[in-house]
């Protein structure tokens, strides 16, 4: 220990300097943050105002379906990963399991932990337990399938969309039910970032294609396109958006300011990806398609089969980078179109009677940024192990 | 010499195998920009025919070959394959390409996909093989070029040898009327040289037509029924591989065996 501390911490007089001066910088920033969070801060505003943050004004009666939907969402998610053919290591000890779970999932469980203390209400712990249950179901769901042959023979393409659908159902009734104008706070965020995400990225890759196509009308548009939208900056664009489109609709069937948002999260996206994409595909050496043609697929195949998936894979670093970075814009949109999402939730509650002028603003930002590191930190994370499990760098 | 190749290309179905030619080349001209890469390429392969092409490097070898099938598009003279000749028609290219088999120097083999996956991709895919037919074909493939172990690997896994073997068996897995080999142990180590020309070998005492550009003049000698020297995007010299190597004619055959030899 003392040999360690040695080498590592003191080598030098210059070494020692260092630490004793990072460290106690290090120490200072940890001691405030402590003490922010259980001592000066006055958490009291989020406990009281914690549905506002997280479903907005939405009707406590259509409450059940917003859970139901979550569970729904859980029971697909845990299906797919736990149906994926490739087991990263089978020859793991239990704490060893135990740890990477922990690693994965801990920081969930423990926000879900804190929202339930924070909610102090039976139907949230309930809620908890019923998303678990949906994610072992899903799971034992997912080995089935790779363990029983009748359900494996079901092609992926069928597969995937039926265990979704009960999600997919699920959100459109939730849809339905409602008024978009009920909906708010952390569920908008939420809903924004992984509807865009789902359009955004057969677009990026049409786009990605259309800029490699031969066809000089296409390249023509398509770069046209990526450029402009490349070009403008994300909150410009959300605010033309908001008051642009009254220009050519008018305001009576003009869509809501959600669908706006999601439109131009999915078609700002979309530019990136496509480079992304674009990038991926130039990294697949020409030999690929040509022992593609040598062996007389067409064109088409050739993509889809042997091009594209080692390109995809190839850039699932930057892909998620583009998604996290989209999951956290949904905060301009709030601002841009005037939703009541979480941060705009966020920064009214600290206007409330009870709590204007105390400068509660630190309290309420904290919570809105712990959520959203919290989804980051969680998407980043599956992420390197999604390219551990497709053995990118290995091949 | 050349308009009777061609005739003989062309009535292909009713002729006896003897004067069949697989693949026939007639006046074949390729340029890139300035630079002539092929001239005036007269040359034909007759069915169940080893043709082995050799020169010096830059010599047209690779381009002659990626034009039977057309990874390279000729600019003048006519390329016919199995009765089929090539024009711009994307069906007609299709067509050849499902009958010709290419072997690459650097394997080319799918990174993302088993060994398996591999083989039976084309089959599938092409020729609309049920997924069960098309993985025991490819099994059956692996038996042949000695490897069937490696079914469930990724190529990574594989040593070079091992991945020019599974290149050949994913050929070989379309049942092509005509193999071509572009180099196939240019990149290989020498230890791994021997055991992808002996699966070559193999296949051509099977009997399978085709044309392999080398620089192994031993496997040459030894299985070539043709040998075609090229020089300068030309074809200098053809004939059987004791008159090649041992009583060439031409001055730039003599020069090149000398060099190498």
């Amino acid at each position: 220990m003392i040999t360690w501390l040695r080498r590592n911490l003191f080598r030098t007089w210059w070494d020692s300097i260092m630490t004793v001066v990072f460290g106690y910088v290090g120490l200072w920033v940890i001691w405030t943050v402590i003490e922010f969070v259980f001592v000066t801060g006055r958490w009291e505003i989020i406990q009281v105002n914690l549905k506002l943050l997280l479903v907005g004004r939405f009707p406590d009666e259509l409450m059940w379906l917003v859970g139901a939907s979550l569970t729904a969402l859980a029971f697909w998610v845990a299906a797919v990963a736990g149906g994926s053919k490739i087991d990263l290591n089978n020859v793991q000890t239990i704490p060893q399991r135990l740890f990477d779970y922990t690693r994965r999932f801990g920081l969930i469980v423990a926000l879900a932990a804190l929202l339930i203390f924070l909610a102090a209400d039976i139907a949230a712990l309930l809620l908890a337990f019923q998303v678990l249950g949906a994610v072992v179901v899903g799971r034992l769901v997912g080995l089935a399938r790779r363990k029983v042959s009748v359900l494996g023979a079901i092609p992926s393409i069928i597969w995937h969309p039926m265990l979704g659908s009960p999600a997919i159902a699920l959100v459109l009734v939730t849809l339905m039910e409602s008024t978009l104008e009920e909906w708010g706070g952390f569920l908008i965020n939420f809903y924004m970032a992984i509807i865009s995400i789902v359009l955004c990225f057969p677009l990026g890759v049409l786009l990605a294609l259309g800029r490699r196509s031969s066809f000089p009308i296409i390249r023509l548009v398509t770069t046209t396109y990526i450029e402009l939208i490349r070009g403008a900056p994300l909150f410009v664009l959300l605010l033309l958006a908001g008051v642009a489109l009254e220009f050519f609709i008018p305001p009576s069937i003009a869509p809501d300011a959600i669908f706006r948002g999601v439109t131009v999260f999915t078609l700002f996206t979309a530019a990136y990806l496509a480079e992304i994409v674009r990038g991926g595909l130039q990294s697949i050496p020409k030999g690929q398609t040509e022992a593609g043609k040598a062996l007389g697929l067409s064109t088409t195949k050739i993509t889809y089969l042997i091009t594209m998936p080692q390109a995809l894979r190839n850039v699932i670093p930057a892909q998620i980078g583009q998604f996290i970075s989209l999951f956290k814009d949904t905060t301009l949109a709030g601002a841009a179109l005037n939703i009541l999402d979480v941060l705009n939730v966020g920064t009214a509650i600290t206007k409330q009677q009870d709590f204007l002028g105390q400068g509660l603003i630190y309290e309420a930002l904290a919570f809105v940024a712990l959520l959203f590191w919290v989804g980051s930190y969680v998407m980043s994370r599956e992420s390197q192990r999604l390219e551990k499990r497709l053995g990118v760098g290995v091949r | 010499m050349s308009s009777e190749v061609f005739k003989d290309a062309t009535r292909m179905s009713g002729g006896r195998a003897s004067d069949e030619a697989i693949v026939a080349m007639e006046g074949v001209y390729k340029r890139f920009k300035e630079f002539e890469a092929l001239k005036n390429i007269n040359f034909q392969v007759g069915k169940q025919e080893v043709v082995v092409v050799i020169g010096p490097s830059g010599s047209g070898k690779s381009t002659l070959i990626r034009c039977i099938n057309r990874l390279e598009e000729h600019d003048d003279g006519r390329i016919i394959v199995d009765g089929t000749e090539l024009t711009t028609d994307v069906r007609n290219i299709q067509e050849i390409r499902k009958e010709t088999g290419m072997v690459f120097q650097s394997f080319n083999l799918f990174p993302h996909l088993t060994v398996l996956a591999n083989i039976a991709l084309a089959p599938r895919q092409v020729r609309g093989m049920p997924k069960s037919e098309a993985e025991a074909l490819a099994r059956e493939l692996l038996e042949r070029v000695k490897i069937p172990e490696q079914a469930d690997k990724f190529p990574a896994q594989l040593s070079g040898g091992q991945q020019q073997r599974v290149a050949i068996a994913r050929s070989l897995a379309m049942k092509p009327k005509v193999m071509l080999f572009d180099e196939p142990t240019s990149a290989l180590d020498p230890e791994m040289i021997n055991e992808v020309l002996d699966a070559i070998k193999q296949l051509a005492q099977e009997g399978m037509t085709m044309v392999v550009v080398t620089h192994e003049m031993g496997f040459a000698k030894e299985v070539a029924d043709r040998v075609v020297f090229m020089a300068d995007g030309e074809i200098v010299e053809v004939g059987t591989p004791s008159e090649i190597f041992d009583n060439p004619k031409e001055e730039r055959t003599q020069k090149f065996l000398a060099q190498i030899l």
